[in-house]
């Protein structure tokens, strides 16, 4: 049996900054990641098949068939679900997974989102709860990745945040006309607005070229590799010290651990369906928050028989993601101007200090929206879909459209859950994931505020029609899923401990967003990507 | 202006016959008509269904037989002429008909569902990237403004 000092599972954007970090700590390191490398042209810019909108298919994977999972409906019933089904929740599986074809929004999150029962207590039925480190822990790593990974931003502008000790490495994206709009909009109700922090190049960094500003971003690869994912930054430097090896199409099926508890390798299935096992002595789970959490509880043992690590029946809870709040508005005149990617402005003044609000969230421009994308998601709800009238609607106003929008900071619930399904399994015959629960309504709550907050800038800034908003109760974890396996002190409220040692165990450590305790009011990458590295070096410190 | 009797080759006049094609055909067309650019059909709808019917669209084949066929039989209850035979107002005002009553004819559906599905396929056709068979000659971006880079 093959051995590796350290076996990764998951080569997303935690997985794959944790195998940077250890294979420069000088460890053999195995990275395994059941998706395929995805060239640019293996990803393509089929509208019907992004990220964003997959109808017929997804580009950055997984395969359509044989990957169940069982959803949970509210009144009990339960369906079997594919990718393409909201149900399933689904993140990519490539190397450096959603990282291949996000749109890189890299926040960091702030002190309060570390400390939201403190601030706000425990609502009745919520698992809201601190972290068990602060934004002081995570600051160093934030900035390591910015510097290593690559950020676009403008610390000056980062007034919701205590001062940076570095100021980025590259200066912002360019301003488009509608963020100009949106900068002058808030002035005049006097709240403060920022740049929106992305890992794209806005200068030629780290041996890539810069952003040319297309249309096709968020939900794509960027054709001349400008956005700067795990995969195209520290996993191949991982590769390129000669202690990683980096093996895809494997499907991981359990962790393997000895009667102590102590991890001796994992078994998984390879690319050509063939059971193979090796063995670490150290393992990083990093599936994300729903496969982590179906690998451990597929690791059951004589002496944990309910799962790896859920001896007090933790793994798998506290799922979470993001209700995305907001409004579109129409305005008068062109207020695209083309320019990519799009996102550029945002406000954190809501992100905490609302009046009877638990918490709170950002609020930025999005991405540019693709003409399809566009007609699903942002028609006047009374606009007929067909006929003359829809035509001429989309041709007036397509480029006389913009939203504001913005993740929500969840309330998390634990009975929002992943468990695992015997009676489902995938095509290697493990076990699937089984999804069920829905959000805490304070989420639901804090989610209608956040729409009349987007409502209230879009008409500031000229809109002469506002609509969309309003949210129903539901599952929320798909592309920012979290939680499941989240961080903290005592073993009967958490999964792993502050330095993301699975309790009980002393050389499983997970790396992905399933450690999170709470989600922030934030798109999530930077904070997976610098835990990740904090508990990477944690790791190589202290062997 | 009635949709002239046509004749495509290839998989469509296959699974729908010459009639069935050119019901299709004058469904998409009042899904999105013709104004001064083209109409749905002459902007590659109809090569993207084709494509589609084969491939990712194919379970829905049944479901445009049958409806395609009530549409038909709604227009003779109404106007004694096919669908394809009426003219965009008069196809327009039998939709917009269907979608509120329901109509007479056998559906296998409510009428309003399957408009609805048939115009989810239409801007499919009609909005998404030439590569899916259809926005010919990126026809439907060049209107609404949609200039690609890079």
């Amino acid at each position: 049996m093959k051995h590796y000092d350290v076996v990764i599972v998951g080569a997303g954007a935690g997985g794959g900054i944790a195998a940077g970090v250890l294979a420069n700590a000088g460890k053999s390191v195995l990275l395994l990641e059941r998706g395929r490398p995805l060239s640019f042209e293996d990803v393509g810019r089929d509208h019907l098949r992004s990220m964003r909108f997959s109808r017929y298919g997804v580009n950055a994977g997984p395969d359509l068939d044989g990957v169940p999972r069982v959803f949970v409906e509210q009144d009990g019933a339960t369906r079997i679900v594919g990718p393409l089904d909201g149900g399933y929740h689904n993140l990519a599986a490539c190397v450096g997974s959603g990282t291949r074809v996000y749109g890189g929004q890299a926040w960091r999150f702030m002190p309060q989102d570390f400390r939201m029962a403190s601030i706000y207590g425990t609502p009745a039925g919520s698992s809201l709860a601190d972290w068990p480190i602060t934004y002081d822990d995570l600051a160093p790593f934030y900035e390591r990745v910015e510097w290593e990974v690559g950020v676009s931003a403008d610390c000056a502008r980062m007034s919701h945040l205590p001062e940076y000790h570095r100021q980025y490495p590259m200066e912002p994206l360019p301003m488009t006309r509608r963020a100009n709009r949106f900068e002058q909009a808030a002035q005049g109700l006097n709240w403060r607005t920022t740049r929106v922090p992305l890992l794209i190049n806005s200068k030629p960094y780290g041996g890539k070229p810069a952003c040319i500003h297309c249309q096709h971003c968020v939900g794509y690869a960027c054709p001349v590799d400008a956005k700067n994912g795990t995969q195209s930054t520290v996993i191949p430097r991982a590769i390129a010290s000669g202690r990683c090896t980096l093996v895809t199409g494997a499907m991981t099926e359990k962790i393997n651990v000895d009667a102590s508890g102590r991890a001796s390798g994992v078994t998984f299935h390879d690319r050509d369906g063939v059971r193979q096992e090796v063995g670490a002595d150290v393992v990083v789970a990093a599936g994300g928050a729903i496969e982590t959490a179906r690998l451990l509880l597929n690791s059951a043992s004589s002496r944990e028989p309910l799962g790896l690590g859920n001896a007090n029946g933790q793994v798998g809870r506290s799922l979470q993601g993001h209700y995305y709040a907001g409004c579109v508005g129409l305005f008068e005149d062109d207020i695209w101007d083309g320019v990519g990617p799009g996102a550029c402005i945002g406000t954190c003044e809501f992100n905490h200090g609302n009046d009877g609000i638990i918490g709170g969230g950002l609020l930025a421009d999005d991405f540019i929206a693709t003409p399809i994308s566009a007609w699903n998601g942002m028609l006047p709800p009374d606009l007929p879909r067909w006929g003359l009238e829809a035509k001429q609607w989309m041709r007036k106003n397509y480029r006389r459209v913009a939203d504001i929008r913005g993740p929500v900071h969840e309330i998390p619930s634990p009975e929002c859950r992943v468990t695992v399904d015997t009676g489902v399994r995938d095509r290697f015959g493990i076990p699937a994931a089984k999804l069920s629960g829905f959000a805490h309504e304070e989420t639901v709550r804090t989610a209608n505020f956040m729409d009349a907050r987007a409502r209230e800038w879009l008409l500031a800034a000229g809109a002469v029609d506002v609509w969309g908003g309003g949210h129903g109760r539901y599952l929320s974890g798909g592309q920012h899923q979290a939680g499941t396996c989240r961080m903290g002190d005592d073993p009967h409220t958490s999964v792993v401990d502050a330095s993301c040692r699975v309790h009980g165990h002393d050389n499983v450590y997970l790396a992905d967003g399933s450690v999170h305790v709470t989600n922030g009011g934030f798109n999530p990458v930077l904070t997976i990507m610098a835990l990740a590295w904090r508990t990477a070096e944690g790791i190589a410190a202290a062997w | 202006m009635p949709i002239p009797p046509q004749a495509p080759a290839g998989a469509l006049l296959s699974i729908f016959g010459a009639p069935g094609v050119s019901a299709l055909r004058a469904l998409v067309d009042t899904l999105i008509p013709p104004d001064d650019y083209p109409g749905g059909w002459d902007c590659g709808v109809g090569d993207y269904l084709e494509r589609g019917f084969t491939a990712q669209l194919a379970p829905h084949v049944p479901l445009y037989l049958a409806c395609l066929a009530a549409l038909d039989a709604e227009a003779r209850g109404h106007e004694d002429r096919s669908f394809a035979e009426l003219g965009l107002p008069e196809r327009t005002r039998l939709l917009q008909l269907l979608e509120k009553d329901g109509g007479a004819a056998e559906w296998p559906i409510a009428p309003v569902r399957f408009i609805r599905i048939a115009a989810e396929h239409a801007a499919e056709g009609f909005y998404a990237d030439p590569a899916n068979g259809g926005n010919k000659n990126e026809i439907s971006w060049k209107m609404i403004g949609f200039e690609v880079v890079g």
